[in-house]
Parts: C-alpha cells; structure tokens; sequence
C-alpha cells in the first residue's frame, strides 16, 4: 500500500493509501483541535450536529436516503480523545464501482462530495445552526454524558482516568458537560464552528482502489477552496514532566454484581524511544493471553475472566482491567502489584520478550489489510510528528532487549487505583 | 474439490468433504497478509438432550456444558496451555460459543502451520481432569457475572425469555454459576465425544493460499476416526405463541434500554433459497420501518423518544426465528407503540416501490463489504454452513425478491399477538 501525503493548504492535509485489496472505498475526514474545558462541549455538539443536514442534504433523511441510494454507503461519526486533543472524525465507506450490478455509477467521486458537504458546509438558517436540530442533539448529548454509567467496566476505566488527569485537560469527558447546555445558542455555536473550522488540523483520508482524478476531485471542490491557511491549533504529545505521586485509591459504590478494579499507571519516559520499549513492557505485563496478569490472575489464582493491560501512548499511561468478585479485592491487588514489580526484577524470560515481539510485529504486519486500521495508524503518526514506516517500527521492536524493559518497568508508577464494588 | 464463484464479489469458494465426514472450505484472497482460520463443530448452548450414536437412552446435561468444553479444551495432557503456545507463535487466537456451534480460531501474518499444528492437535486431543475443571469454574463465574452487568445483554436475554416457552435458545450461553457447578469431567468427555466427530465439524481458511496444498495440510494433521452414526437431537416441542408480551428488569443505566421481539415460526423442509430469501426480506422490511431513512425513526428521534438508531436483527437456526429491536429510550412504551402502528399502516397501505429498491441496494452492498476481511469472511462462512447456507447466496437471491413477496412477508411475521417489548430500567 502507498500512503502519499500531500498539503493542500497550511494545515489541510489529503492521504492517499492506494490499494486494490478491497471491496471498498473509505473516505474520512478528521478534525483535530486542543481540548480543553471551555470547548469540549461545543465540540462534541458539533460533531453531532453536523450529521443533521447541509445545505445541499437538509435533513438526515435526505443524507441517509442518499446513502442508501449509493449500495449502502456507511456515513458514520466518531469523537475521539487523543492526547490533549479532541478529534472530530467523520467517515463514508463506499462499495467500489467494480462490484455494483452497473458500473455506469461513479460512487467514489458521490462519496467524497457528500462528506465534504456535510462537513464543511451544513444546513444554517439565520446565520445560525436550525434551532430544532441544536435542541435535539443537546437532548442527545445530555443522554450521552449520563449514559456514562451504563457499562460499568467502561465507566471504572472514564473514571480512573478523570482522578489521574485531575485539572487536566485529558481529565474531560470527551462529550462534555451537561452544565454547558444551556447557555449554548446556535447562532453562537455557529460562530465557534466557523472559528474552528478554520484554526482546526484538518486531516482527509482516502483508502481503496483511487482513480488518478480523486486529488482533482478534493481540491476543486468548492468547499475545500473556501477554506483558509492556517497554522493548525492542536497538541503534539509532549513527554510528560515527572512528577512525584502517591496511590491514591478510590472506591465508589453502584448496583453491580461484579467488581471492576482499574489500575492506572505512569510511565516516566525520557524520550520518544521509549515508547517502543513501554509498547514491549505492557505487552509482557498484560497485553496477551502469555501475559503475566492473564497468567497469573486468570489462569493461576482463578480471580478474574478479564485481566489484561493497555497502553496509552499519547499520555504515556498504562491501564489495567479486572473483573473480580468483590471480596476478592485485597488478593486481586497483592497479586497485580507483585507483577509490576516482577517486572521491576526482571523477573520474565527471554521467551516472554520473543513472544511479545512476535504478537505486536504481526500486529503491524496487518495494518495494510484493515483499511480503517491502515487509516488510524497514519493518523497518529500525523498527529506526533513520526513518519516511522512499517518497516522501521518491526526493526526498533526487534532491537528492544531485556535490559531496556527492565529500565522501563522501573519508571511505572502506580498513580490511582479505582474500584467499583456494590 | 468442488469450485463456486460469485461473479459479483470475483470470490471463489473451493470446497470438499473427506472420507471421515468433516467438510473444509476455502477462501483465496491472494495479496493478503493476514491469514484466518476457524474449526466449528455444530454443537452450541442449545444442545442440551441427545442421544449418543450407538445408545438407547437420552442424555440430558446442564446447562452452559458446551461453552465450558470452549474454554477446556485448550489445556493439554504436558500441563501447557494451547492458547498460550499459539500465543507465543505471535497469532491471535480465540474460540467462542453460539447457540448452534463452538468455534475455534487464529488469525496470522506468519507461523500459520506452526499455528495449524497447534489449533488441529488441541481441538482433537482433549484432557480434561478434575482438577482442571474445578479450577474453571471460577473463571467463567467471572464471565458470567460480567454479562450479568451488561444491560445489552440483559435486556436481549430477557426477551427471549418473554418469547419462548421451552426452546433451549432461550438459555444463557455460559449457563449459570448453579448449573456449571454441575459440570464434571464425565459430562465433558461425554459431550465431546458425541459432537467433536468430524462429520459433525467444519473448517474454514481464508488468506493467501493455493486451496490444494492448504488441502493436504489439513488432511496430514486429522487423526482417524471411526465413522460415526447420527446423533439425535431433542428439542422440546414449542408452541407458537409467546410467554408474556413485556418482561422488565431494574438495573442501574442512565436511560431504559429496549428490546422488541416478534418471534417468528421456523416452516419445517423450508428450502435454502426460501431461507435467504426470508432473511434478506427481512433486513429490508426492518430497516423500512425503522432504519435510518424511516419515517418511524425520523419522528421518534425527533421527538426526542429515541437517541440513536436500534439495532435491528433477524435471527434464526434450525428450531427458531425472531426479530429483535434494540435500542436506548425515554419512553419504551412510546417507541414500542409507534412501530406497532406503522407496521399497521404499512400492511394497509403496502410497501412503496422506491423505498423497496433503495433498501434493497443497501442491503446488497452490506453483503459486499462483508468480503473485505478474512475474519469476516472465515466466520460468516461456517456459520452460515451450519445453517445450510452457502454465504455467496446471498448476493444471488436477493435479486429475485419483489414488493409482493416482501408484503407477504411483512404481513406473515410481524403480528401484534407474537410481539414482546422487554425492559431495562433504573430502579
């Protein structure tokens, strides 16, 4: 697969990952910007907002029955945090020409203009957002944010994270605050979108099958012209400043008939480098079923289904996930917490490195045979500053060795644990 | 080897059936990296009562047995772990547990014989000891009590409680932490013996392969077996109607969360094409009423009764059929009213053409897209298969499907006396 990359204006950037593999074609356009408190619910008000109507398409009816129209064009949004960003993704996955009944349509270049319509160019009325749509999705927001609560393994994790990013802005919930509805107007949230739209990174990504016009296609689109330079406002992920903490444990009652204990731990790197090691230390400490939790709190002492870890690369923190009997709590923890130390002793064989190292290089080995994931890898080198290829990243995982994981394995810190119990 | 190609999707399915009765299937999908592989044996939660080939009597075992067989079978006579060693080949492997088939599986970019070795040696050699059952049974009452907090699931079991009287469908997959206490070793050797014939498994590889050599492989690594008779299955005997129109369970979530069910009845003999046929229907007919474009949900979403759209499913096996509807709302009682009037009204007023051939065009698309990945393509292949489906016979009958047809459809299934609203709701 080709990934080219080209500026179409300052901070404006159209990918292209060329490939015939698929029966697809994947456009998606992702709107990054700093996340913070004042924001982050007109932003997640928008990403819903938008999927309501543009100019051309004025009602969700209209843009569903088009997607229909087009074999099932998927029309999906997403809202993600990434780092100290909030990003607004919005995708059309569309079948390619060659696999319709007639092939006198040309779906690629519908779906590209429809995307482009509706983000960039939405239903206003009165040099506002339609009030009736503003409402609803306000209604719908209010919804999300209480549905925190709903999967309570989920909600454990959405907590953990708010005690470790205290006052920070990777503490907000990426959908926001129900306090800020109210005073939120669509004549103003109007204004914010225009101000965003045009300081905002904007990232385009096409993935399938391209015919050699689809560059043509993006940049004489109208909507695309209108569009101004701009330097972008986003977040590169920083190494995080050291800082001294204590475990701070907290516990929180609800109506749940398992308990689920997160365990959120800092990782104090000193360079970018270190990633690849940290990637390599959470894969041995809880990123496989050959991992020490999966071992050790599964299959040894019978406390858990689910016990595993994941890795945050953008903040450099590490979560782990149990589902445990809720009296179980003080054995599950002994047994967690003695194998982060036993990765501080460099208790794990070399067989255990070889084995990580095989699971996450044949991870990157198919990220050219998943279009989305193929789309989400050159997102994020994007959004650091990388351009590691493929290949290159196999290489700095082979090269990691015990002594470098020991290293690492000696900058975790436990900063909170969070328990849900009944 | 029998050869099928579906013009439209240009995919081929090679296919053979060995002399021992296992019947393996193949998806070339050349450039690709990733390779998949899955063994299925036709035997799920709903298999509880059965007679063993060769014996007179019935057997009837607890509940939960075939998904604890899934996560036993792993463990080897050397004390290792099966997932463990494909694990370290650097392959993602897995198994799971349907109501009419357990499946295992790995996917890979390298080591898929090492992989291959590994999969057919565990899946055919069990060693199941008292110790390492007992040891068990703790880990799935974590599974168990982790679905217990999944209102989703929750709310899906719960219809098909309010749905079915006897039908083993109606059973949780895992069992319950009472009837896996059950559980011995005899009682796994026994199920395992019965159900893990190869006449009564399925493989299925997809990726970068020539389907002779893969062929070979396959053949080199299955232990002999004796032929086997036919096991017989006894299902209870259900009745049409359904248990109670509305089931509730209190649950702490933020909003009710809905699931409506229409059960439907299974016509015995039905043919494999009338099956796809009646499946593909019935995604158009359900995304008629409530998908995305529909006038249902454009007014409840309005109206702010509903958040987002409702899952819709049709689900069927040998013995059952039924819709499900599931979504989050403010009022589940609004919602349920509202799609029993619309259905009223379309059954009087009848489909209209244009939104029939626009759903139709969807849905068609929706079954292209499934060809994108070997995962997807490995599963949906085998489980239809257990179903007597061939997958490409989708994209072929849906063609040959009017408004006339779907009309009749729409007044067979959906009837108010077979529908049930279930409930989960803060309290």
């Amino acid at each position: 697969m080709e990934h080219e990359i080209k500026e179409i204006k300052k901070g404006i950037k159209f990918h292209t990952l060329n490939t015939d593999k698929f029966k697809t074609n994947l456009f998606a356009i992702f709107l990054t910007t700093k996340l913070n408190r004042e924001n982050v619910t007109k932003n997640a008000l928008i990403s819903m907002l938008l999927r309501r109507g543009s100019k051309t398409m004025k009602t969700q009816e209209e843009i569903s029955k088009k997607m229909e129209e087009l074999y099932g064009a998927s029309f999906d949004c997403g809202l993600d945090k990434t780092g100290d960003n909030q990003v607004l993704k919005f995708y059309i996955e569309g079948i390619n020409d060659k696999y319709i009944p007639e092939h006198n349509e040309n779906i690629l270049k519908t779906v590209i203009e429809s995307l482009l319509d509706i983000v960039f160019n939405p239903y206003v009325e009165n040099e506002g957002f339609k009030k009736e749509y503003l409402e609803q999705e306000k209604n719908n927001i209010k919804q999300r944010i209480e549905g925190k609560i709903d999967n309570k393994a989920r909600y454990s994790l959405e907590r953990a994270i708010e005690e470790m990013f205290k006052n920070e802005p990777y503490g907000l919930y990426k959908f926001g605050y129900e306090e800020d509805l109210e005073s939120i107007n669509e004549k103003d949230l109007y204004k914010y979108y225009n101000e965003l739209i045009n300081s905002c990174k904007i990232d385009i990504f096409l993935s399938g099958n391209l015919s050699d016009d689809v560059e043509k296609i993006i940049e004489e689109n109208e909507n695309i012209k209108k569009l101004q330079e701009r330097e972008p406002n986003f977040e590169m992920p920083k190494i995080p400043e050291k800082k001294e903490v204590k475990e701070n444990v907290v516990t929180k009652s609800m109506d749940v008939s398992q308990g689920k204990l997160v365990i959120g731990l800092n990782v104090n790197i000193d360079n970018d480098e270190e990633k690849y090691t940290t990637l390599m230390y959470n894969s041995i400490l809880g990123g496989s079923a050959n991992s020490k939790l999966f071992q050790n709190v599964r299959e040894k002492a019978h406390l858990a289904y689910v016990a595993s870890s994941s890795y945050y690369r953008f903040k450099s923190i590490i979560f782990i996930n149990s589902g445990i009997e809720i009296s179980n709590y003080d054995k599950a923890l002994e047994v967690i917490k003695q194998q982060i130390e036993d990765m501080k002793k460099g208790n794990f064989s070399e067989e255990d490195i070889e084995n990580s190292k095989k699971g996450i290089i044949a991870a990157i080995n198919t990220i050219d045979d998943e279009q989305d994931t193929g789309i989400t890898y050159y997102f994020g080198q994007e959004l650091s500053g990388s351009n590691v290829s493929e290949e290159d990243y196999i290489k700095k995982i082979e090269n990691i060795t015990k002594e470098n994981i020991v290293d690492i394995a000696n900058k975790v810190q436990i900063n909170t644990i969070y328990f849900l119990k009944d | 080897m029998q050869i099928i190609e579906n013009l439209k999707v240009k995919e081929k399915l090679y296919i053979e059936k060995f002399a021992n009765g296992l019947t393996v299937m193949i998806i070339p999908k050349p450039g690709m990296k990733k390779k998949y592989m899955i063994w299925g044996t036709n035997y799920g939660s709903n298999d509880n009562k059965f007679i063993v080939p060769g014996e007179q009597e019935v057997t009837e075992v607890p509940n939960g047995v075939a998904h604890f067989l899934e996560h036993k079978l792993f463990e080897q006579e050397d004390g290792t772990n099966s997932l463990d060693t494909l694990t370290a080949l650097g392959v993602n492997a897995n198994a799971y547990t349907t109501n009419d088939h357990t499946a295992y599986l790995f996917e890979c970019t390298d080591n898929f014989y090492e992989a291959m070795d590994e999969l057919m040696d565990y899946v055919q050699h069990p060693y199941f000891t008292d110790e390492n059952v007992e040891k068990e049974k703790g880990i799935i009452g974590q599974e168990i009590r982790m679905y217990d907090d999944y209102p989703d699931w929750r709310v899906y079991f719960n219809t098909l409680t309010a749905m079915y009287h006897e039908n083993p469908i109606k059973i949780d997959i895992t069992g319950t932490i009472e009837t896996i206490s059950k559980i011995d070793k005899d009682i796994l050797y026994k199920c395992y013996n019965t159900f893990y014939h190869p006449s009564n498994m399925a493989i299925v590889i997809s990726g970068d392969f020539k389907p002779e050599d893969i062929l070979e492989e396959v053949k080199k690594r299955l232990v002999e077996n004796k032929p086997s008779g036919e096991i017989k299955r006894i299902y209870p005997d259900e009745e049409e109607s359904i248990v109670k129109p509305e089931i509730v369970q209190k649950l702490e979530v933020s909003n009710p969360i809905y699931t409506i069910g229409i059960k439907d009845v299974r016509k015995e003999n039905q043919s494999k094409s009338e099956t796809v046929k009646k499946a593909l229907s019935m995604e158009i007919l359900l995304n008629l009423i409530f998908g995305r474009s529909s006038k249902l949900y454009q007014a409840l979403y309005k109206d702010g009764i509903i958040y987002g759209e409702p899952s819709l499913d049709y689900e069927f096996g040998k013995n059952y059929a039924h819709v499900l509807i599931t979504g989050m709302s403010s009022n589940p009682r609004e919602v349920y009213k509202a799609f029993k009037e619309r259905v009223e009204e379309l059954k009087n007023n009848g489909i209209n053409k244009e939104d029939f051939e626009r759903l139709k065009k969807m849905i068609y698309g929706s079954y292209v897209k499934e060809y994108n990945d070997v995962q997807d393509i490995a599963r949906m292949f085998l489980s239809d298969y257990f179903k007597g489906i061939c997958s490409f016979d989708y994209l072929e009958e849906i063609e040959g499907i009017n408004v006339e047809y779907l009309n009749q459809v729409l007044k067979d299934v959906f009837k108010e006396d077979k529908m049930v609203l279930s409930i989960v709701e803060n309290g």
